[in-house]
């Protein structure tokens, strides 16, 4: 009876005949949210950690690709470069060779041609000499 | 021929080098767009900086002021000067210390190229404004010689310095120093023209371009060749000091050519664009300033030279390797320091380096006389077979192969350091100079005194002298000198004359090139097309008509477009063709053996020759050379054998007559001698010999002359005189012959009685000999 006064009034006893102002139902509702929402708070604080480094994470890994990425450029053109560099290189060996030939040419065909030439023109006269004998 | 190149690890500039410069063989200067001028040490490969410029100024081109000017003017060693053209306007006189002499605002915009005159005593710039400008040696401004549109990348000087080569875009300027005079331009390349240069021994001009291509000019704009296209511009080109070479410097690209055209060697080293080329004074090394920061080193070595059976190879700058192609033996001949010049011929090698000369005898490599030099640059060697000369800048000396100093023939005003093979001449008693203040004249020395000859006459042609030989043969009183002219004509003329006017006689025209025989005094030339052997080009002086009969054709057509001359051996021709290779074309055997039997007088077995060979120009020689000897019975069959009856029906008379110097005036009318002949016989007192000898020739006033002064024979060349007008239906019109004419009967029985006592008076005289003798006459 007295209980039914008290809630009117908006007094409640709960088990430990303690006095509240709430219904006790009600009260260990809300003490159960609070301790819910603190969990909660808690485990987004967690997530947010964890997302953090993630992030991080991912970020550094985008850095790298980015830096692989460049290299792998980078390795790109020095290949496409390379052959340019060859041709360069074979164009100069080319003319070095071409160079070379002119010379071996000079030196040995002509020059040892004429010199043939002159050694059968010799010989020529030598059995003429003979002949005439 | 081949460079060896050396470049730094690493590039001492830190940005491209411009220009480089040389002092000494073994110091070179370089500067870069860092603004450093670098000094570089070849001996202990150190590098200093001498200086460091201000940030704006960029140098375009250095020029170190010329040695020989140095010595020649103020004594002041050691103030070696040069001048440094930069971006900014201006150029700088900067001495070796690295001291800042003079800086002169010299043009708008950049100075794109300056060069000292060769005499030192005057500066040229050539700006991007398109002026070229004169300076002082002091920097003051002279004159300004130009203005053109485009800017002038490069500028030389002629050889007297009186004459500013520039480019003009893709023309090139040759103007005189004068104010009024007219430039001479021509078009030179499809590109603008980059760099050029004028060597001052052989006169010739480089060109190189954007057209990738360099070209050979002569002084009248005549292209003498033209290179195949290049991959990248041609950026610089530099002749050697002796003209004997050059150098071309293209992107990675180094190459050395010949004066001709044709390349010895190419080298692609790393180096960039090579954007100056400088030789050393010596014309062994080169300096190039490199696009990337480098200077590129480089030494001329496998320099190759043959002589008979002997081929001597420069295998390194210190290093000679000579074969014996006979027994295929080698031998390795180790210098001291640096080889500049060597010269192979006459058994002789003679190697020049920096401080000594070793002569080495083909019989024996391993014992070289050896002996220093006083100027470690010799820029020529010539050889004959008793002694060679070496040229420096300072002068000609005659040395013997025991290393001897003979002698050093100096005449007024010469300048050693500009003689080539073709100004300066030698043979074993002879040494002849072209003079270069007056190209017409020729000196000639004595090479065992080195004293001037005919007292110190020179010899003068008409025309300016490009070419000169001497014989290499024979005795001293007959050598001949052989020059050709501007015109390319061909002169023969003694070396000695004694009283007489000295005739200078012409043998062919156009001539390109021509040289003695070494063993005997044969004479080859090169014309058009054909190459012309003289076997005894001394007939001139015997019979002209004898000539054309000792020469010889050959059709040069064989050996490709123009072949030059290079040397005439024994009975071998040695001709290098257009792209440089050398060939080697012989000549029959016969007439130096002929040369060699007449030498030793051995006229029955050069008879015997002539017959067995049975060739009309061996006969002629052989007449000629007879003739010549005043051998009469040889020149008779000689002459005989190429019908010229007439010559023989002279001899035969000539060997009629009693007296000897008679004989000897005859035989001097048949080469044609007629001044000749009556000075042997008035000096023989045969004044009746004299009188008639110009009563045939028609002589009349000469002969009246001689008769009237030694009042002989007066009537007989009256007589002789009234003859001649008969018969060609005259009167008298000589005042003379008219005055002398009154009183003088004509009397024919006594004219000729008095003829007849006269040669009776010739018989009875007690020199005669009984019939001609083979006059063993000594080839006086």
């Amino acid at each position: 009876m007295a209980d039914e006064a008290l809630a009117r009034a908006g007094l409640h006893f709960d088990e430990f005949n303690k006095i509240r102002v709430l219904e006790p139902e009600v009260a260990q509702q809300t003490k159960e949210l609070k301790e819910e929402c603190k969990e909660f708070v808690e485990k987004i604080g967690d997530f947010q950690k964890i997302v953090g480094t993630f992030i991080d994470m991912v970020d550094s890994v985008a850095k790298e690709v980015e830096k692989e990425k460049i290299k792998a450029l980078g390795a790109r053109n020095l290949l496409k470069s390379i052959t340019k560099q060859r041709e360069a290189q074979q164009q100069q060996l080319q003319a070095l060779i071409t160079e070379k030939k002119m010379q071996l040419e000079r030196l040995l065909r002509i020059q040892q041609d004429a010199l043939l030439k002159e050694e059968a023109s010799q010989n020529e006269f030598i059995d003429q000499l003979i002949l005439q004998k | 021929m081949r460079l060896k190149t050396s470049l730094q690890k690493e590039p001492k500039h830190s940005e491209l080098v411009s220009c480089v410069g040389w002092t000494t063989p073994d110091e070179v200067y370089s500067c870069a767009d860092d603004h450093l001028i670098l000094k570089w040490n070849l001996t202990n490969n150190e590098t200093s900086t001498l200086l460091e410029l201000p940030k704006e100024c960029y140098p375009t081109s250095m020029h170190w002021f010329p040695k020989s000017a140095q010595a020649a003017g103020a004594k002041k060693t050691g103030s070696d000067v040069f001048a440094l053209t930069s971006t900014d306007g201006k150029f700088i006189l900067i001495s070796r210390t690295g001291r800042v002499e003079k800086s002169v605002e010299a043009h708008k915009g950049a100075v794109l190229c300056g060069r000292w005159s060769y005499d030192g005593t005057a500066l040229v710039t050539g700006g991007e404004d398109g002026q070229i400008k004169i300076w002082s040696r002091s920097g003051m401004l002279r004159s300004t010689l130009t203005q053109n549109s485009i800017p002038v990348y490069s500028v030389a000087w002629g050889p007297d310095s009186d004459q500013i080569l520039f480019t003009n875009g893709r023309q090139l300027v040759i103007k005189p120093l004068q104010a009024n005079a007219k430039p001479q331009l021509w078009k030179a390349h499809e590109g603008i023209i980059l760099c050029v240069d004028w060597n001052a021994v052989n006169n010739l001009i480089l060109s190189g371009a954007e057209d990738k291509r360099y070209k050979v000019w002569d002084t009248y704009g005549r292209q003498l060749y033209c290179s195949s296209s290049h991959e990248y511009p041609i950026t610089s080109v530099s002749w050697t000091p002796d003209g004997e070479m050059f150098a071309i410097g293209s992107f990675n690209t180094l190459r050395l050519c010949d004066r001709s055209g044709w390349s010895y060697a190419l080298e692609k080293p790393n180096t960039g664009s090579i954007f100056n080329i400088a030789w050393s004074s010596d014309g062994t090394q080169i300096a190039g300033a490199c696009g990337n920061g480098q200077v590129i080193f480089a030494n001329v070595i496998e320099i190759r030279l043959e002589w008979k059976n002997f081929e001597a190879t420069l295998t390194a700058s210190k290093q000679i390797n000579v074969r014996n192609v006979m027994n295929d033996a080698t031998e390795k001949l180790d210098f001291r320091d640096r080889v500049i010049k060597l010269s192979l011929g006459h058994g002789h090698l003679v190697v020049a380096t920096s401080s000594q000369c070793y002569i080495y005898n083909t019989k024996n490599w391993n014992t070289p006389m050896i002996f220093d030099l006083k100027e470690g640059s010799v820029t020529l060697i010539k050889q004959a077979e008793k002694h060679f000369l070496l040229v420096d800048g300072s002068g000609v000396y005659v040395y013997s192969y025991d290393g001897r100093l003979v002698c050093s023939p100096r005449f007024q005003g010469m300048k050693a350091e500009i003689f080539n093979h073709q100004t300066i001449a030698l043979c074993n008693d002879t040494v002849a100079i072209r003079d270069k203040t007056d190209e017409k004249v020729i000196y000639v020395f004595d090479a065992q005194t080195g004293k001037a000859m005919a007292d110190g006459k020179p010899i003068s042609h008409k025309v300016e002298v490009m070419d000169i030989g001497l014989d290499q043969c024979g005795v001293t009183s007959e050598r001949r000198i052989s020059l050709v002219d501007k015109n390319r004509d061909l002169f023969i003329t003694s070396v000695r004359v004694f009283g007489a006017e000295r005739k200078i006689i012409k043998l062919a025209t156009m001539i390109q090139a021509h040289v003695w025989n070494d063993e005997s005094n044969m004479l080859a030339a090169m014309t058009d097309g054909k190459i012309l052997v003289w076997y005894y080009p001394n007939a001139i002086y015997v019979d002209k008509d004898l000539l054309p009969k000792t020469l010889y054709e050959k059709d040069s057509s064989p050996f490709g477009k123009a072949p030059q001359l290079v040397g005439f051996l024994g009975s071998h021709l040695i001709l290098r063709r257009s792209e440089g290779s050398l060939i080697s074309t012989s000549i029959t055997p016969y007439p130096s053996v002929l040369h060699s039997y007449v030498m030793n007088n051995k006229w029955d077995d050069a008879v015997r020759l002539c017959r067995f060979v049975k060739e009309d120009n061996l006969w002629a020689c052989l007449a000629a050379m007879a003739t010549y000897a005043k051998d009469l019975n040889t020149a008779e069959i000689a002459y005989a054998s190429i019908h010229e009856a007439d010559k023989v029906q002279f001899i035969i008379n000539i060997k009629d007559i009693p007296v000897k110097e008679a004989r000897n005036a005859e035989m001097a009318l048949l080469c044609g001698n007629h001044q000749d002949a009556e000075a042997i016989l008035l000096q023989a007192g045969l004044i009746f010999r004299a009188i008639m000898l110009n009563v045939q020739l028609y002589n009349w006033d000469r002969a009246l002359e001689l008769a009237v002064k030694n009042k002989t024979h007066v009537d007989t060349v009256l007589g002789y005189r009234q003859k001649f007008l008969a018969r060609f239906d005259k009167s008298e019109t000589n005042k003379r012959f008219l005055q002398y004419k009154e009183g003088i009967e004509i009397d024919w029985d006594k004219i000729n009685t008095k003829i007849e006592i006269e040669y009776q008076k010739e018989r009875e005289k007690p020199t005669t000999g009984t019939a001609v003798a083979r006059s063993a006459t000594t080839r006086s």
